[in-house]
């Protein structure tokens, strides 16, 4: 069990003015079996109207809209997460987990990665979760991270083709692996102690329990990750969700904390 | 009693019909083309006894849809129970995954359904299709009587027939009843849709404003239609004329010009109501067509009354056998496609074509479905002065307030061409009223 204090601030300059945006933020940890978030606070820059809500994943949001004539926007979220309070994640019954069993977006499995499923199938009779344990590790030696290879776009089945990639990529070629072998699986953002950015992981569901695993870190999630949101493959948690009217070109800068809380 | 003042007015109706901008837009070769929908004077006459019935099997359709929606959108009893396989809602191209747990108000889902139904040569009636998105044809009916009784007033005197132009206050009600509180507003794509005569009248006649996206805004929580003062006005119901795809571009596809952004989040919420819910896409699929009787015993312990055209689904072996045997005899249906596309009879294709279907079929039997072409009653049709038969469907309208309602009228289309089968008028064809006696 740790107690981790986080400080997620993303900034995003425009090099012309912006005439209205609308945001999704999913940056807001859940209150989860395994995590239990306190005192989040929560900035928007400029001032914006926003709501908070959940959206269809059971990911917490703050969506809105600035409304007048901008050229930065900005928003600020930290807080306290209690971690490892239990193994697992959540608990679903089958049919809730029907959505993470098929083929989705960037998950969906091409001819590489079927090849690739043939030579590592589960035996007859291997439990879910171990298989995925094992499944873990072989992705982790399989596959090699290496960033500027691969975009927020590439596919599983682009990322295993090319060999390399990023956080993203490790955990959708495992959700697509999984799916494969009828596992349900989902993609998960979130953040990792001592890290600068963001990071994805996959849960995978076992005896009507979802359990995380990171296999960029070949780890079980237990205590030194936050998790923000899951979804069928990336798209359905991005971080930041924006619409912009104007605004020219972007650049966004990203400044991530997560320690340890004294 | 004939109808020959009606006939001899035909020309009058069609000339009424191109002021009032009564068309259909399409798209052909990525070019919008509007052009006439073509009315015929002759009507289709149903019977009161005769309608009586279709009533009560739509209303029984209608109902069990509607179930059928709030189920898979929530406990899936159907699956669960084994009554439709997992495949023909999660791979369905029309299952939305973020309208899980998500409950319209009032649990309604599907307002206004448009039942395709078609009548065989023996008179029995078969429903073809059913449409739960954003079924279109109403307004079709509704002016062509108005024209009619205006040019032809005897023919009307002499006839016991239901006012169909009540359509708008059927409408208006039903709006009203899922209205959360505030203004009920007609949300169109703008003048280039297809359906943009439907959607301004529809608005005229039932007194809700006729808005586009950039007219609404979400704040709060809230839906808001920005008024002419720049004030914000609170909206309760939206009926919108607009896809689930474009509806919302922060939930859905990012690239839409059309929808509203947040105004997914706001439904999610319960604070607006969208006519119809997002996701009815799933029970409207030809391959879930397939499995409406059943969930009518299923979910109402009742007989269907109405009848399926006979189909199969390649998916089940068996029906893949018969299909395979029977191929020549079968029309055959790509249950993603709609608007008489992804139609083919498999005895008009070559070999070389068959022999690429039948690959097809088999590499991805849950695309499609085969049906035995029904042999449909041709109605009577004036070309060139001259009653010819042709083929026709009839799009009953069912609208879901605290029970389902069916309206007394319907939209009949016709094939123009004499050896069609399709009767879309994406494809070309023309309409009818349809009469439905009172007594």
């Amino acid at each position: 069990m740790k107690k981790l204090y986080f400080d997620y601030h993303m900034h995003i300059a425009y090099t012309e003015e912006a005439r209205e945006c609308f945001f999704t933020i999913k940056c807001i940890p859940p209150h989860t079996k395994r995590q239990c978030p306190e005192a989040i606070d929560i900035e928007v820059c400029p001032d914006a109207h926003w709501a908070k809500g959940e959206d269809s994943f059971g990911n917490p949001q703050v969506y809105g809209r600035v409304g007048n004539s901008h050229q930065n926007f900005s928003f600020h979220v930290r807080g306290i997460v209690s971690t490892g309070l239990k193994a697992y994640e959540a608990e679903m019954p089958e049919t809730g987990q029907a959505i993470y069993r098929y083929p989705y977006g960037l998950t969906k499995p091409g001819a590489g990665l079927t090849a690739y499923y043939k030579t590592i199938r589960p035996p007859d009779g291997m439990p879910a979760g171990d298989w995925a344990v094992s499944l873990m590790h072989r992705l982790h030696q399989d596959f090699s991270y290496e960033k500027g290879i691969t975009t927020v776009a590439t596919t599983a089945e682009e990322a295993w083709n090319g060999g390399r990639g990023v956080c993203q990529d490790y955990a959708h070629i495992m959700v697509a692996l999984c799916r494969l072998a009828g596992i349900p699986a989902r993609y998960v953002t979130g953040m990792l102690i001592g890290e600068g950015f963001s990071h994805a992981w996959v849960e995978i569901c076992s005896g009507g329990k979802w359990y995380g695993l990171d296999p960029t870190n070949d780890m079980p999630v237990a205590d030194s990750h936050i998790k923000l949101g899951n979804g069928r493959d990336a798209s359905d948690c991005p971080i930041n969700r924006g619409l912009i009217k104007g605004g020219g070109a972007q650049e966004q800068r990203i400044c991530l904390k997560v320690e340890e809380a004294g | 009693m004939d109808h020959l003042e009606l006939l001899e007015n035909t020309g009058t109706v069609n000339e009424l019909l191109a002021r009032y901008g009564v068309k259909f837009g399409i798209y052909k070769n990525n070019q919008f083309k509007e052009q006439l929908f073509p009315f015929d004077a002759i009507p289709r006459i149903i019977g009161n006894a005769e309608f009586t019935y279709l009533e009560k099997g739509l209303k029984q359709r209608v109902m069990a849809l509607n179930l059928f929606l709030k189920d898979i959108y929530g406990e899936k009893k159907i699956i669960k129970d084994h009554i439709v396989p997992e495949d023909f809602i999660f791979a369905s191209s029309g299952y939305m995954a973020e309208c899980e747990g998500v409950r319209p108000p009032k649990n309604i889902y599907s307002h206004i359904s448009g039942i395709d139904l078609v009548q065989g040569k023996d008179g029995h009636w078969y429903v073809l299709e059913d449409n739960l998105r954003v079924p279109s044809g109403a307004s079709y009916p509704m002016i062509a009587r108005e024209l009619c009784r205006r040019s032809s007033p005897h023919t009307f005197e002499n006839h016991h027939l239901c006012d169909n132009r009540n359509y708008a206050t059927l409408l208006r009600q039903t709006m009203d009843h899922v209205n959360v509180g505030g203004h009920v507003v007609i949300l169109t794509p703008g003048r280039y849709n297809a359906a943009y005569f439907e959607h301004s009248y529809l608005a005229e006649k039932t007194g809700a404003h006729l808005v586009i996206g950039s007219d609404l805004r979400v704040e709060d929580d809230r839906l808001y239609y920005v008024n002419y003062d720049s004030k914000l006005e609170r909206v309760g119901a939206v009926y919108r004329r607009i896809s689930d795809e474009y509806l919302d571009p922060m939930n859905f596809n990012p690239e839409s010009l059309i929808g509203i952004p947040h105004i997914y989040d706001v439904f999610r919420k319960g604070n607006v109501a969208l006519i119809n819910a997002p996701g009815n896409g799933v029970a409207d699929d030809k391959g879930i067509y397939y499995f409406v009787p059943k969930m009518i015993r299923y979910y109402l312990g009742e007989e269907p009354v109405l009848s399926n055209a006979p189909t199969y689904l390649p998916f089940y072996e068996q029906d893949m056998k018969y299909v395979l045997e029977n191929f020549d005899k079968l029309v055959l249906k790509d249950v993603a496609e709609a608007g008489g596309y992804g139609v083919v009879f498999g005895n008009k294709m070559s070999a070389e074509q068959k022999g690429n279907f039948l690959n097809l079929l088999k590499k991805e039997p849950r695309r499609f479905i085969a049906q035995e072409v029904i042999d449909f009653l041709d109605i009577d049709v004036l070309i060139g002065g001259k009653p010819v038969p042709r083929k026709a469907d009839l799009r009953a309208f069912v609208l879901m307030a605290d029970e389902p309602l069916v309206w007394k009228s319907g939209l009949t289309r016709f094939s123009r061409n004499p050896d069609s089968f399709i009767v879309n008028s994406s494809q070309g064809g023309g309409f009818k009223d349809t009469w439905v006696l009172s007594q």
